[in-house]
């Protein structure tokens, strides 16, 4: 059957459905149905935001209106229906302890494996002490990043908390000038990031595993790191790296506030990589040219644009390899080896342990040699092939023809002289 | 037992005075076995004698060399059953096998390289003698009545060939025969009206994809060459039963005619061993080589071509467009027909211009188009070719907007 024939018997089973069964309402994966509850009074005006409800978990675990807004909900007309303990539309500092009466409750939230930490994270933020200490009304609450009503789990790709959407979700403020500018922040930070290691692995690779926003600031808890925190929190992934760091002369400095972390030669947002060949300029930032540190920083240099041109080489003669028609899976592997190396050396790089350095570069370099070599005998072996192969087979062609001829004339000889 | 043991010594003492008798005993020996085994072909005609009839043929003196055209096509043939065979035993027909599979054809197996070589060449070549094969029975008016059967057995087995070729072409799995096949079934979904079903058949999926790779390896090794073993029965059959045509002009010669053994078999060896060392030689001097590995998402930098009908259809499609491919190919189909409206005993080919034109128009096209395919060849792809071709419709009924096209363009 075709999509198109499918889609009509679709669309008429829905047809069909709809009415029959009142008011159907679908979760997002479509595994738990509402039944329809006409009894229920709040959608009787409220209509619009049940349908934006029922999409979300809380629909899903039986949660109703009434459970946050208060009111008689066996009433379907006005006032009695506002009548009781009816809270209507809370405001921003009311929704906090709303969301926490459940949340932050242990026994409730056992059953669903959530911690129970947000409301008091949310406290020691930059955005919980400006809405509940300065009844700051531009910071946020817990429905301006989860949605009042369509609350999604995270996981959902619909949501506001996705981490492919977390970014834009921050930048719905972080972006606004106008509201910024009060608290002289940048509004540069979204597109920074955009371009950067993170944002590339993030939204072009979908790698889930590189930092949104949240990575490096916290969620609930959101705050800048300090100067002296940075280099841990780059190092809850960059784990070697941060050893290698700590391990060198720059940890001190860094835990002193000297230099920011890791930000006193990358940045922040666009997480820019040093080039191999700006190394020495970056180093010259801070140490004189001509200086002990700054010759250190040339060595490095040198040593490391070396490491990345064999590297190169080493890729090309692994494709020279395959487009010769040799199996290169003995390559690659040697490949990969010579790409730990070099990945090690952007970390030993962090703490200028330059024997170390030399000795990584000096493994590219032999086993980039080693395969460029592969990659020419692979090449030749070819021209060996075709000399091996033509002279016997056109002697024999030849011979053949010429017996045959022989013993063709022969025979016409025989037969004429008959 | 008696009867089998007086069978055996009747048969030993035949073959015993044929070794005496003739120089061709090793070859009666081997019919008078199957004889042995297997009793006669029918009562009256025991198979050596069968054997012996079928050797005894003898060929009218007008059969020369050109006549050796169709016996090289059926040796490349022969050479590619045989290569097709041996790189079926290591070719793996999945995506993620394909290429790898290939690289161990190449590198891993002993004369593997070779095998593959000679298999791409005699695929070239073919082609080219079937096209000649087929002019030389053009010009010779050999299609004429009695011998329409024969041609057109001969058309379907061009057309079988051609198959063979367009489907083992994306085997490899890299990113030529990827793009080439997308490109090629692009061309296909601009034929008129039948054009996006077919596609969609063909292929399997929305792009060349697992489900085409198979579709074409089960065509490629199981559908054509039954195909091809039953039209070449059936054209070797009639053509012994219609005989060689006469020359064009005058009789046929007088006189007994030339023998099939040993003449004309030595004849045909000589032609056979040239054949082998030009394919060997071709494989070895001129490897087709390995591509980078098949990506869907992204194009190569240039498109290049190894096989004679991907070239045409590409060079057709780049400069005639969807519809004078189709029209092209009704010219194709309309010459094979030809045996239909052709069918007066002139056999002079000036006193038929509109055939001789209508030919000389599909030959001199085919050459054409495919040079020109060889000079699109290097070209780089064109961005469209991203597009999948969206089910039932041609391409062409959708063109993008200008501004879309030209944000590929510098995307690219």
């Amino acid at each position: 059957m075709s999509r198109a024939a499918l889609l009509a018997v679709l669309v008429a089973c829905a047809a069909a459905a709809v009415p029959a069964s009142g008011a159907v309402a679908q979760s997002a994966g479509g595994r738990v149905t509402i039944p329809p509850d006409t009894s229920y009074g709040c959608v009787a005006c409220h209509a619009d935001m049940r349908s934006a409800f029922v999409m979300g978990v809380h629909a899903e675990r039986g949660i109703k209106c009434h459970d946050c807004h208060g009111g008689d909900p066996a009433a379907t007309v006005l006032p009695a229906g506002h009548r009781g303990r009816f809270v209507g539309k809370p405001d921003k500092v009311a929704i906090v302890a709303l969301c926490g009466s459940c949340h932050s409750d242990p026994n409730r939230m056992r059953q669903y494996g959530l911690h129970t930490g947000q409301a008091a994270e949310f406290r020691t933020s930059r955005h919980g002490r400006l809405l509940l200490g300065n009844r700051d009304f531009n910071a946020p609450t817990c429905t301006d990043c989860h949605d009042a009503h369509t609350i999604l789990r995270p996981d959902d790709a619909r949501s506001n908390t996705h981490p492919t959407n977390i970014p834009a979700t921050c930048a719905r403020c972080h972006e606004d000038a106008a509201m910024m500018g009060k608290y002289r922040l940048p509004t540069d930070q979204f597109a920074r990031f955009r371009r950067s290691a993170h944002g590339i692995a993030l939204f072009d690779e979908q790698n889930f595993a590189s930092p949104s926003c949240v990575g490096c600031h916290g969620t609930h808890s959101a705050l800048p790191p300090t100067v002296t925190e940075i280099a841990n929190v780059c190092g809850r992934c960059h784990v070697l790296v941060s050893q290698s760091f700590d391990a060198g002369p720059h940890a001190q400095a860094a835990r002193d506030g000297k230099i920011a972390g890791c930000l006193g030669c990358h940045s922040n947002h666009d997480t820019e990589r040093v080039p191999a060949e700006r190394i020495a300029a970056t180093c010259a930032k801070c140490h004189a040219p001509g200086t002990r540190a700054h010759t250190l920083g040339v060595d490095i240099q040198r040593d490391v644009v070396q490491a990345t041109l064999d590297l190169r080489a080493a890729e090309e003669a692994v494709a020279r390899l395959t487009r010769a028609g040799r199996q290169s899976g003995d390559a690659q592997f040697r490949y990969r080896t010579a790409l730990t190396a070099y990945l090690e050396i952007a970390q030993v790089q962090h703490d200028l342990d330059v024997a170390r350095l030399e000795e990584l570069t000096r493994r590219v370099r032999s086993i980039s040699r080693d395969l460029i070599g592969m990659a020419d005998v692979a090449e030749e072996h070819r021209w060996e092939h075709q000399l091996l192969t033509l002279v016997p087979v056109w002697f024999l062609a030849l011979a053949s023809v010429a017996l045959a001829l022989l013993t063709l004339r022969g025979i016409e000889r025989k037969k004429a002289g008959s | 037992m008696a009867r089998v043991w007086r069978a055996t010594r009747e048969w030993l003492s035949q073959f015993w005075a044929d070794v005496k008798a003739s120089t061709d005993a090793g070859l009666l020996a081997v019919p008078r076995f199957l004889g042995l085994l297997y009793g006669s072909i029918d009562t009256h005609l025991p198979i050596d004698q069968a054997w012996r009839k079928a050797l005894a043929h003898r060929l009218p003196p007008h059969v020369g060399w050109r006549h050796a055209l169709g016996g090289i096509a059926y040796l490349l043939f022969i050479l590619l059953v045989v290569s097709g065979v041996l790189l079926a035993v290591h070719y793996r027909p999945s995506v993620s096998e394909a290429y790898p599979s290939v690289q161990h054809i190449v590198s891993g197996i002993t004369l593997g390289w070779l095998m593959r070589d000679v298999h791409v060449w005699a695929a070239n070549l073919v082609v080219i003698a079937t096209l000649a094969h087929m002019a030389r029975v053009f010009i010779d008016a050999a299609h004429k009545p009695p011998r329409e059967t024969t041609w057109l057995a001969g058309i379907l087995l061009f057309f079988v060939v051609l198959a063979f070729g367009a489907t083992g072409y994306l085997l490899p799995w890299d990113q030529w025969a990827y793009w080439a096949v997308t490109e090629a079934l692009n061309v296909l979904a601009g034929v008129p009206l039948i054009g996006g079903s077919l596609t969609n058949l063909v292929r399997g999926d929305p792009i060349v994809s697992g489900a085409t790779l198979s579709r074409f390896f089960a065509v490629h090794v199981i559908v054509l060459p039954w195909a091809a073993f039953a039209l070449l029965m059936f054209h070797f059959t009639v053509i012994r039963r219609h005989g060689v045509a006469a020359p064009k002009h005058g009789p046929v010669p007088a006189g007994p005619g030339r023998r099939f053994f040993p003449n004309h078999l030595l004849r045909s060896f000589m032609v056979a061993v040239l054949v082998c060392a030009v394919v060997l030689s071709a494989a070895v001097l001129w490897p087709r080589p390995l591509g980078d590995p098949a990506d869907p998402a992204r194009l190569p930098e240039a498109m290049r071509s190894t096989w004679i009908a991907v070239d045409v259809s590409r060079a057709l499609a780049h400069y005639v467009g969807p519809w004078g491919f189709a029209a092209f190919s009704l010219l194709g189909l309309g010459l094979a027909l030809m045996p239909l409206f052709d069918r007066g005993p002139e056999r002079q080919l000036r006193r038929r211009p509109v055939v001789a034109a209508l030919g000389a128009l599909f030959f001199v096209g085919f050459l054409a188009a495919w040079l020109a395919g060889r000079q699109l060849g290097s070209a780089p792809p064109r961005p469209e070719l991203r597009r999948p071709v969206p089910a039932g419709a041609p391409p062409s009924e959708a063109p993008p907007p200008a501004d879309t096209a030209a944000a590929q363009d510098s995307a690219r």
